[in-house]
C-alpha cells in the first residue's frame, strides 16, 4: 500500500434494483493499521457499503479501491486481501467446524497440510478445539460467531471487515471478541467494523464515521467528535408525583432549566432531563437550588462528559436505538393499565 | 489454484452435506421402491392389452421409475443450494478468491452423483424383482449414465429456481413443476393406448423421449428407433438447462 490507504471510497452510491437508495454518496478512507468503524442505526447503509467493498455487491457508481485493487477491475485480488465476517454468520450447519475451516483454507489456496495446521491454530485461539469434531448446527450462538470470525482469518488477511461482530452476543463473549480484535489490530491488521453500539465504537476505534440514511454525517476520532458536541451533560431524575397545578415535576423542571442562562439545551424523557451545559460542575449548584426552591424533588443527578450517543443525537437529531425508544413508548402506554409505577 | 481443484473440494463438501442427511438419502430410495410396489403388482394385467409392447410390466415400469427419480432429484439440488443461500454460506464461498463457477459445477456434479447412486439402486432393485435388461450389462450401464446426465439437467432447473426466487417456499414447491414432467409420459402406458390431451402433452414432453429411449434398452435391447430420439432429447434438455442455470448463476453472482 504505497499511499498507506487500505480503503479508498469516493462518491459511492448503491441503489438496489427495487429503487432503494441504500448508500448515497459516501466518501471515506481507512489507513493501514487503523481501527475504523461505521456507527449508525439499522438501515443506515453500513452493511451495503461493506458488501460493495468486499465484492459481494456491485456498486451503482463511485470509486472503490480496497488494498490497492479496484473492486470492479480486480475483484479476486480484493477477495484475497480481505477477511469478512458478515452480520448474519454464514456457516454450513451440516459439516463439522474442523471441516469448514480446512475447506476455507483450501479455497484460499493453501495446501491440505497448511489448511489443517491453520485450522488447528484458529480453533485453539477461540477455544473451539473441544467441539471441532461436532457439526456446526449443534453450536451455540457464541460458538458460531467465533467460528465465523476465525473463518475470515484463515488466510491471514491484512484487512478485516466485520459487520456488527458482537450484535446479539452475551457481554462475556463480547468482551472476549473485543480483546481478540484489539490484539489483531496490534499485530498490524487493519480493521473496519460496523456497529450500532456506541460503546463498541468508543472502546475499539481510533476513528469513526457516523452514518445515517446512506450518508456520512460526521467523521473523526471518538475524542474529537465528543469535543465537537461541546460542554457537559447533566442528567437529572425527578420524583414522579404530580404537582398541585397538575403539571408533572419533570415538565416544571424542564421549564425552569430552560430559563437558566448557562443552559444550552434541555431534553426531557419521562421523568428525567438531559441538560446540556458548558461547565457541569459550575452549573449543578445553581440548578439544584432553582429546582429546590420551586418544590421539584430530585432523586438523582449526575454530570457526564458527552458520549457518542450525544454525538449521534447532535448530528442526526435522533437517538441511535430507535427500536428501544419505541419499546419504551409502548411500555409507557401500558404501564397505567398494568398498575405499574414508573421507576 | 485451478478451477478443477476448487470444484473438486466444493463437490466433496456438497456430497458430505448430502450424506449428513440420511433421511433424504433413504426417502429417495423408498419412493422408487413404492412405485414398483404400488403400480407394479396391481397393474400387471395391463400387459395383456393388445398393442402393449412388453410382456413384463415391472420391466416396462423400470424406465418410468428411473426417469421419475432423476427428474425429482432436481428439487433436491434446488433445496441444497437454497439452504446455502439462506444460511449465508453461499456468500462465504463467493468471498473466497476462487473461480465462482466452481460452486455451480460442484453442486451439479453432486446432483449427478446423487442421480447415479439412485439409479444404480433402482437397477439392482429391478433386477431383484426379476427384470432382465434386454440391452445386457452394457445396456444397463448406458441407462445409468444417461439417467445421471438427465439428473444434472433437471438439477440445473432446480438451481435456476433457487437462484431466481431465493425463497424456501417456492423452491420447496418446485416438485409441482417436476411432477407433470415426470407423469405426462408413457411411464405407465404406451402411447398407442393414450388418447386426447394427455397424448398431446406426452408428445411435446422431452422427458418422455428420454424415458422411451431408456425403456427401449430395458425391454427391447438396442432399438435405435426409440433410442436415438431419446438421445437427442437428452442432449437438447441438458444443453438448454445448463445454459439457463449458467446464465442465472452469472447474474446472481456478478
Amino acid at each position: 500500500m504505497s499511499d498507506g490507504q487500505m480503503v479508498i471510497v469516493e462518491k459511492l452510491v448503491k441503489v438496489y434494483p427495487g429503487g432503494t437508495r441504500a448508500v448515497s454518496g459516501v466518501d471515506f478512507t481507512v489507513s493501514q493499521g487503523e481501527f475504523f468503524a461505521f456507527l449508525g442505526p439499522n438501515g443506515a447503509g453500513k452493511s451495503t457499503t461493506m458488501k460493495v467493498l468486499s465484492t459481494l455487491l456491485r456498486k451503482t457508481s463511485g470509486r472503490v479501491v480496497v488494498a490497492s485493487h479496484d473492486v470492479d477491475r480486480d475483484p479476486r485480488a480484493v477477495r484475497r486481501s480481505i477477511g469478512f465476517a458478515m452480520q448474519e454468520v454464514g456457516l454450513d450447519d451440516l459439516v463439522t467446524g474442523w471441516d469448514l475451516l480446512v475447506l476455507q483454507g483450501i479455497l484460499y489456496g493453501q495446501s491440505r497440510r497448511e489448511a489443517r495446521r491453520r485450522a488447528e491454530e484458529l480453533l485453539d485461539l477461540v477455544g473451539l478445539t473441544p467441539v471441532a469434531g461436532r457439526k456446526v448446527g449443534t453450536y451455540s450462538g457464541g460458538m458460531r460467531r467465533r467460528l465465523d470470525l476465525v473463518a475470515a482469518l484463515v488466510h491471514r488477511p491484512p484487512l478485516l471487515f466485520l459487520d456488527e461482530p458482537t450484535t446479539g452476543l452475551d457481554p462475556q463473549t463480547r468482551l472476549t471478541i473485543w480483546e481478540y480484535l484489539t490484539q489483531l489490530n496490534k499485530q498490524g491488521v487493519t480493521v473496519f467494523l460496523t456497529t450500532q453500539m456506541m460503546e463498541e465504537a468508543d472502546r475499539l476505534c481510533q476513528r469513526i464515521a457516523i452514518i445515517d440514511q446512506g450518508q456520512i454525517v460526521a467523521q473523526g476520532s471518538p475524542r474529537s467528535l465528543k469535543a465537537e458536541v461541546g460542554g457537559d451533560v447533566v442528567h437529572v431524575t425527578l420524583a414522579s408525583q404530580g404537582r398541585e397545578d397538575g403539571r408533572s415535576s419533570a415538565e416544571e423542571a424542564e421549564r425552569l432549566a430552560t430559563g437558566r442562562s448557562y443552559v444550552a439545551a434541555v431534553e426531557r424523557t419521562g421523568t428525567s432531563l438531559t441538560v446540556r451545559v458548558k461547565d457541569g460542575s459550575a452549573a449543578v449548584p445553581d440548578l439544584l437550588r432553582v429546582l429546590h426552591e420551586s418544590g421539584v424533588a430530585v432523586t438523582n443527578l449526575s454530570v457526564a462528559s458527552p458520549t457518542l450517543d450525544d454525538v449521534f443525537l447532535k448530528y442526526t437529531g435522533r437517538k441511535i436505538r430507535v427500536e428501544e425508544a419505541k419499546g419504551d413508548e409502548v411500555a409507557a402506554t401500558l404501564r397505567p393499565w398494568l398498575g405499574l409505577r414508573r421507576r | 489454484m485451478g478451477l478443477a481443484r476448487e470444484t473438486y473440494y466444493i463437490y466433496l463438501r456438497d456430497l458430505k452435506t448430502w450424506l449428513a442427511q440420511p433421511a433424504a438419502v433413504v426417502s429417495t430410495v423408498l419412493s422408487s421402491a413404492f412405485v414398483f410396489l404400488f403400480f407394479g403388482s396391481p397393474l400387471k394385467s395391463v400387459v395383456t392389452l393388445p398393442g402393449f409392447p412388453a410382456d413384463d410390466y415391472q420391466a416396462y415400469l423400470t424406465g418410468m421409475v428411473i426417469v421419475m427419480t432423476v427428474v425429482f432429484s432436481g428439487a433436491d439440488a434446488a433445496m441444497a443450494m437454497l439452504t446455502d443461500i439462506l444460511s449465508g454460506y453461499f456468500d462465504k464461498l463467493l468471498l473466497a478468491p476462487i473461480n465462482r463457477f466452481s460452486v455451480l459445477l460442484g453442486s451439479l456434479l453432486t446432483a449427478g452423483t446423487r442421480a447415479l447412486i439412485q439409479v444404480v439402486i433402482i437397477v439392482l432393485m429391478a433386477t431383484a424383482l426379476g427384470v432382465s435388461f434386454k440391452g445386457g450389462v452394457i445396456g444397463a450401464l448406458v441407462v445409468i449414465v444417461a439417467a445421471a446426465i438427465f439428473g444434472i439437467a433437471w438439477a440445473c432447473l432446480g438451481l435456476a429456481i433457487a437462484l431466481k426466487t431465493k425463497s424456501a417456499q417456492v423452491t420447496q414447491s418446485s416438485w409441482l413443476l417436476f411432477m407433470p414432467l415426470a407423469f405426462l409420459t408413457t411411464g405407465f402406458m404406451p402411447k398407442e393406448l393414450l388418447t386426447g390431451w394427455f397424448k398431446v402433452a406426452v408428445t411435446i414432453n422431452p422427458v418422455d423421449y428420454v424415458m422411451s429411449g431408456i425403456r427401449a434398452i430395458i425391454i427391447q435391447g438396442w432399438a435405435w428407433g426409440a433410442i436415438l430420439p431419446g438421445l437427442w432429447a437428452l442432449v437438447a434438455t441438458t444443453v438448454s438447462m445448463t445454459a439457463i442455470a449458467t446464465w442465472l448463476y452469472r447474474r446472481a453472482t456478478a
